[in-house]
């Protein structure tokens, strides 16, 4: 259908709309036109991305300025969704288009996903590596600049990647011809013609309008200045599923040390200082050149702006860093190489240490100083140094150099930063562990480092998810200030879901996965009589969440020496989320095939794992979802123990809130997947004690707790089954109200509420007038009426 | 005359005789018989139990597929030779119901038949009356597709008389309510029974399509539990069943039961020594095996099989298959590098080692029997198959944002549209020409003026009689206090009388229904047996008209009866008798109230056959 929002035409690729998704995109388009930035929770399943790609795709083609759209969300599934989601909004938009003129308009329109190498990699041999890291070390040695040189000039004499030669041969600009290609289609594309698919998206990226990956892409300073630097700053930036943005943001800028790790760096340094003697020998021009152009500045090193092979980039560059010149001591290669020798040796020494040690920055600094004479300065442009040496000396096989590459990227940061920072020495894994093994965590406790060069950059940043209530901790934790900061309840016209609190089980023992009591025989038990009942009565798919991964493997051990499991399998198939990320995947396929099969199945999994991000369990994939206990983080851990101390220092977030906003946001993520369209229906099953807590409650999603019946929230396993087979049999009746018009808009809709919209805003500029013209300070009419009298 | 694989003397019913078996079948001759008087095709074998190791007698069960009672056979020759014999049938029969199993897409073309060949039972040529034979293509369509897996013709009820037989006693001992009218009318021979299945056929299509609807395998995992017997002893009874289990769930196994058994080991030793060994111990994969570990033995035919616990993290076997990008959990963690600090200690997967070998049990045992109930292609062929139905767009489509009314309807097709449009302009100018003339408004509105004329002093003038207010509120009292002493005692009507008036109510309704039908034409897609003739239906309408007729007369015989049941109570209890006169009343009321629309059925439809009549 095709509806004005103000003037702008917007073109939704589906017959009726739902009233969020049009309120959703009046308050984006306001966003966009303040050119500010926003928080919107929209709920889950009610199509937000569609309304989202519809009005941004049609802001961009009404707008002759023409800004550029950079999506992004948390995971190849959800990145993959949304460029399907894009194409059919293209297709639809080119059959709606009348004339000949805007057909091509529509045609020409480009879009595109970036992923790794690992992920886009056509090579036979190549691709077949396990590890990215492997993928990417061994990709570059076939196509960096220097060796691509080398073997036009002399074919043969190295190896080539073909795929990525036949990309050369074209035109740069129309290495794909226009539209919108998802990360199949690329792949497909590119074994059909011989193109190397990764290049591809990268080299196009200039001439995109639309260009969707993962947030780190964005966030994460050593892959965003080698992949977005080119974004122009009017570009809209969406951060779709942002609800663990914070930690994406934190992950980006923290490091973690360990003891193999330095010795492989050691290692490293020492091939370094070989290769240093042999280059001496055969081809001292090299150095020299390189450190003439160390003297003149980074700026100058750098200037081949265009650098798909750079092997690791400063993790931050400001501005006058780049201005500034290589430190003197470090710019001679074997300088510089004794430099990163004496650092290594001095993290061994550190790790010698048997007690736990926490402390600042900059008394880390200190105390590396008194001991190595290490300034502060050259270990700043650690990590730009190796770059540049790297690239001298032509090394082959990086991805065995990823160790020093850590350690340098931990030098530039932690001589950069003096707050929001801690390093944490633990030499033992568990409290209890005897034999050391330690681990120098360099860690974050910042969020709003790592995204605010994306504030400052961008005009328009859209921080948008299914749950990201409450609404204020993000500006708060991230440091912006919103122009609009929105959530959207759910209009339904029947419950289409029915959310539950299991407080206790049939024999009335609270239930609760609270640390003392989780593993406690009567609560395992109940546990698994919930498992067990619902299995019994749910058709199809059920998934099951758990708080960590150390409880799932150990209730799950549990429940089969009791005997629960053999029970779940006489009515479903149980499948349950391993260590392993393609296994995982497997099992996951086949639960799908189960539930498409009619056998049903029920899924056990981890919040916050693998699959509670970016799997959906929509329609006949999850019927019912169970959470098995509040999934609240490690309080022990000391990494958060630090984040939280900061947060209430800093922002005066108290630590409890933290944790249960925390906990909260990720039950209602699993949750939320079971969800997609207005038909679509489930069971919301939340098994703790806790849940029962108003506090706890008033930390989901508005339109989630707003079906939280009273009744609804503390109950014992019986009464749940009753209320759950009740609601069943009534939603599996067919729905004879018709829902257009209340939970579903047509035009006709549209046009009535903008109309009665208008009018609105017209008695309000007359209430306005009337005000001007008494001035008296009197009660007007108005408020009269609206006044509730108490007769 | 296929071969004969293997012979032994068995008596079956007590009867002696020689228990065969063929290349294709298992039979079984009476002593002295030619025709084998048991015969059982490969493929409807789908269970085998035998008696205990030095039993009495000895026995072998042969459960069929659809049919668990099967066949019971005892070997008659001496105890020694008719062990080894057994051992022999045992064998060949095991092998052959695996079979069965493991290929689910190849099974019999009519299972459910009768497989005993006596002579009671009616050869399916001489069925008695020939009846048209409806395609079993509409009762397949409405069917699930994992229910037409299977592969099998459905039996189509009418086809054959045996199995229609069956299937109506088991729809109607399933159906209470069915089977006693059924009781009623047929048995008392009041309809026959071909005229009360008709119109009910969907009843034994239904019963037909639950019986050829392929049962899935059990999912409980093979986990077979020692029961401890006296003196510490640890028993675990072996079926045939849990071998062939245990075979399927461990290749392993299977292994070394053909490495070993003849020649290394006796049957028996194998499997005393298998469920005393690490690898038994390894296949229960529980936590609490860990706790037997010490009453398990060292043993050196089985510790070869052992292999490694699949407790890393990576998972032993690496499985390179395409996977779905809309479920690819590892294309995220190959997204972007590692990046942040490690999890906490609970949030690192598998940390819990002993879990993992289980964990990796379930997933594998429910790809399995997934597997057995889909057949296993492999992943990319499938998802190549699947690809025409469900493609990308199909996961993100929000379906109740499209409009429902948008799909184009059924175009009237009208003979001379444009002749009755117009014949209609036509009419509709005319009438409106008409009505213009008639109406005059400047008269009417000057008639309603006279009328309204005065209307305050006439308003003011009305009275109102209070007696008649009085009076109407008094009757209007009356009634609802009587309609609430009606509902009060509407319950009360006796057990007897109740049920008596339902069974008249089901059988009337039965009639009415046979009459119906008989009166209409069948529906398009109706499926009927055998098409009525026109005389015939009306013979039956005239039938029916019969007992209708009679309808009236059975529903006063019960009030007679409610009234005299009434008395009698009323006798009983001489002290509550005006209470139970004033009760007879009710009750008779309630009884007229109660059948009253089933004697409005039956009138119309006697009114409707009256009517009919003379133009036939």
């Amino acid at each position: 259908m095709k509806f004005f929002i103000d003037n702008l035409p917007i073109i939704f690729p589906y017959d009726r709309i739902y009233p969020e998704q049009y309120a959703y995109m009046c308050d984006l388009k306001r966003t966009l036109d303040a050119t500010g930035h926003c928080v919107l929770e929209m709920p889950s399943g009610t199509g937000k991305t569609v309304s989202l790609l519809s009005l941004i795709v049609s802001y961009q083609q009404f707008h002759p300025t023409h800004r550029k759209l950079i999506y992004c969300s948390r995971t190849v599934p959800e990145i993959e969704k949304a460029l399907t989601e894009l194409k059919r909004l293209m297709e639809y938009r080119i059959s709606c288009a009348d004339t000949v003129e805007e057909k091509e308009k529509e045609s020409n329109f480009m879009g595109l996903g970036l992923t790794s190498r690992k992920n886009l990699c056509i090579h036979p041999e190549v691709s077949k590596e396990k590890k990215g890291k492997v993928v990417d070390a061994r990709c570059r040695d076939l196509t960096n600049a220097a060796v691509c040189e080398k073997g036009r000039q002399d074919p043969g004499s190295v190896d080539l990647c073909d795929w990525h030669e036949n990309l050369g041969k074209l035109d740069p600009g129309s290495l794909i011809p226009a539209g919108i290609w998802t990360l199949a289609d690329v792949l497909q594309y590119g074994r059909d013609n011989g193109t190397c698919p990764y290049f591809t998206v990268r080299r196009m990226m200039p001439f995109v309008d639309i260009i969707i990956y993962s947030f780190h892409y964005l966030l994460d300073p050593k892959v965003a200045e080698q992949v977005s630097k080119e974004m122009s700053k009017d570009a809209i930036v969406v951060f779709d599923e942002a609800h663990n943005i914070d930690n994406v943001c934190i992950e980006s800028l923290s490091i973690d040390l360990t003891r193999p790790m330095l010795d492989s760096a050691a290692r490293s340094v020492g091939k370094l200082g070989e290769k240093i003697e042999e280059i001496k020998q055969t081809d001292a021009a090299k150095l020299q050149d390189e450190y003439a152009k160390l003297v003149a500045g980074l700026q100058d090193a750098t200037d081949d702006s265009v650098d798909e092979d750079a092997f690791m980039t400063n993790p931050l560059l400001p501005d006058d860093l780049l201005k500034e010149a290589i430190p003197g001591n470090i710019r001679k290669a074997e300088h510089f190489v004794a430099f990163l020798k004496r650092f290594v040796e001095y993290l061994k020494t550190r790790m010698r240490v048997l007690h736990v040690v926490a402390e600042t920055p900059l008394s880390f600094l200190q105390h590396l100083k008194d001991i190595t004479y290490i300034e502060r300065r050259p270990l700043r442009f650690c990590a730009e140094r190796l770059q540049s040496m790297v690239r001298t000396l032509e090394l082959q096989r990086l991805d065995e150099y990823a160790s020093l590459q850590k350690v340098a990227s931990f030098a530039t940061l932690v001589a950069t930063y003096e707050k929001g920072f801690l390093l944490i020495l633990e030499p033992f894994e568990t409290d209890n562990a005897t034999i050391p093994n330690p681990i120098f965590h360099f860690t974050c406790l910042d969020p709003s480092l790592a995204i605010k060069p994306v504030f400052e950059r961008f005009s328009s940043v859209v921080i948008t998810s299914g749950t990201i209530s409450p609404l204020d901790m993000y500006p708060k934790m991230l440091q912006f200030t919103p122009v609009v900061q929105e959530t959207y309840p759910m209009t339904l016209t029947r419950n289409a879901f029915l959310p539950l609190v299991i407080t206790r089980g049939s024999d009335q023992v609270a239930i609760s996965s609270r640390f003392e009591v989780r593993n406690d025989p009567a609560v395992v038990r109940n546990f698994g009589s919930i498992l067990i009942e619902y299995s019994k009565i749910v058709p199809d798919g059920i998934v099951a969440f758990f708080p960590s991964y150390l409880y799932m493997e150990s209730i799950v051990a549990a429940w089969n020496d009791m005997g629960i499991l053999n029970e779940v399998w006489k009515n479903k198939l149980i499948f349950v989320e391993t260590p392993d990320a393609n296994e995982t995947s497997i099992a996951l396929e086949n639960y799908r095939r189960a539930c498409d099969n009619g056998r049903g199945a029920v899924l056990l999994s981890v919040a916050r794992g693998k699959v509670s991000e970016g799997i959906d369990f929509d329609h006949n994939y999850g019927r019912a979802v169970l959470m098995f206990g509040v999934p609240y983080q490690y309080t022990e851990s000391r990494i958060l123990k630090a984040r939280l101390e900061y947060l209430r220092d800093a922002y005066r977030i108290r630590e409890s809130e933290f944790l249960g906003f925390d906990a909260m946001r990720n039950a209602a993520q699993c949750v939320g997947r079971v969800l997609r369209g207005k038909t679509d229906w489930g069971l919301m099953v939340f098994a703790d004690k806790r849940f029962a807590r108003a506090d706890k409650r008033a930390k989901l999603p508005r339109w989630i707790n707003q079906y939280i019946t009273e009744t609804a929230s503390n109950l014992s396993t019986d009464m749940a089954l009753t209320l759950s087979k009740l609601f069943m049999r009534t939603i599996s009746q067919n729905p004879n109200e018709n829902q257009t018009g209340i939970s579903l808009w047509t035009l006709e809709d549209i046009e009535k509420a903008q109309a009665k919209q208008k009018e609105l805003a017209i008695e309000a500029e007359q209430s306005r007038e009337d005000e001007e013209e008494y001035g008296d300070g009197g009660i007007d009419d108005d408020m009269l009426v609206d006044f509730d009298l108490d007769v | 005359m296929p071969t004969t694989v293997c012979t032994a003397k068995a008596s079956y019913k007590k009867t002696p005789g020689q228990l065969e078996l063929t290349e294709t079948h298992l039979q079984w001759f009476a002593d002295g018989k030619k025709a084998p008087s048991v015969r059982v095709l490969y493929a409807e074998a789908a269970s085998l139990f035998c008696s205990k190791e030095g039993a009495a007698q000895i026995r072998l069960k042969l459960g069929l597929v659809g049919d668990d009672t099967g066949h019971n056979f005892t070997f008659t020759s001496p105890q020694s030779v008719a062990y080894k014999e057994r051992e022999t049938f045992k064998k060949e029969l095991t092998n052959i119901i695996s079979r069965n199993r493991s290929v689910p897409n190849v099974t019999t073309p009519r299972p459910p038949l009768n497989t005993s060949i006596s002579s009671t039972t009616p050869a399916i040529s001489n069925a008695p009356t020939p009846r048209s034979v409806v395609p079993p293509s509409r009762a397949s369509t409405s069917r699930a597709p994992s229910v037409s897996s299977d592969g099998r013709t459905p039996i189509v009820p009418g086809s054959d008389p045996t199995s229609d037989f069956r299937l109506r006693k088991q729809v109607l001992v399933s159906n209470p309510e069915l089977g006693a009218l059924h009781r009623d009318l047929v048995m008392s021979g009041q309809i026959t029974e071909a005229e009360f299945w008709e119109g009910r056929e969907h009843l034994l299509l239904a019963q037909t399509a639950t019986e050829s609807q392929k049962r899935g395998r059990p999912g409980q995992l093979v986990d077979p539990r020692p029961e401890t017997v006296e003196g510490g002893e640890v028993k675990i009874v072996i079926t045939p069943q849990l071998v062939h289990d245990i075979f399927e769930e461990y290749p392993v196994v299977a292994k070394a039961y053909n490495d070993n058994v003849p020649n290394k080991l006796s049957e028996a030793e194998f499997w005393k020594r298998y469920f005393q060994s690490k690898l038994f111990n390894a296949h229960r994969a529980s936590i609490r095996s860990s706790a037997a570990q010490h009453v398990v033995k060292d043993d050196k035919i089985f510790d070869k099989y052992l292999e490694k616990d699949d407790d890393e993290l990576e998972p032993r076997r690496q499985r390179d298959e395409g996977i779905n990008l809309f479920v690819n959990l590892g294309a995220t963690r190959e997204d972007h590098g590692e990046t942040g600090n490690e999890q906490d200690i609970t949030m690192q997967a598998g940390r819990q080692r002993g879990a993992l070998p289980l964990i990796r049990k379930f997933n594998e045992h429910s790809e399995r029997l997934l597997n057995s109930a889909l057949g296993d292609e492999p992943t990319a062929k499938r998802r190549r198959i699947d690809a025409g139905k469900e493609d990308a767009y199909s996961q993100i489509d929000l379906d109740d944002l499209h409009d429902p009314e948008a799909s184009a309807g059924i175009i009237l097709e009208m003979q001379d549209r444009q002749r009755y449009f117009e014949g209609q302009m036509a009419s509709a100018a005319s009438a409106e020409a008409a009505a213009g003339k008639n109406l005059d408004i400047r008269a009417i509105l000057g008639e309603t003026k006279v009328n309204l004329h005065d209307w305050e002093t006439n308003l003011a003038q009305l009275k109102i009689n209070k007696k008649s207010g009085d009076a109407a509120l008094l009757s209007m009292t009356e009634n609802v206090s009587a309609r609430l002493e009606i509902k009060m005692k509407k319950n009360d009507i006796p057990p007897e009388l109740f049920s008596q008036m339902t069974t008249c109510q089901t059988a009337a309704n039965e009639f009415l229904r046979q009459f119906w039908l008989s009166m209409y034409p069948p529906a398009a897609d109706h499926q009927v047996l055998a098409p009525a003739t026109p005389a015939q239906k009306a013979a039956k309408a005239a039938k029916m008209i019969g007992y209708l007729g009679k309808t009236h007369e059975k529903v006063d015989a019960l009030i007679r009866t409610a009234q005299v049941e009434a008395v009698d109570a009323a006798k009983v209890e001489i002290v509550r008798a005006v209470c139970f006169v004033y009760i007879i009343t009710v009750n008779f009321n309630a009884n007229l109230q109660a059948m009253k629309p089933i004697l409005d059925a039956v009138d119309r439809a006697l009114a409707f056959y009256r009517s009919r009549k003379p133009p036939k």
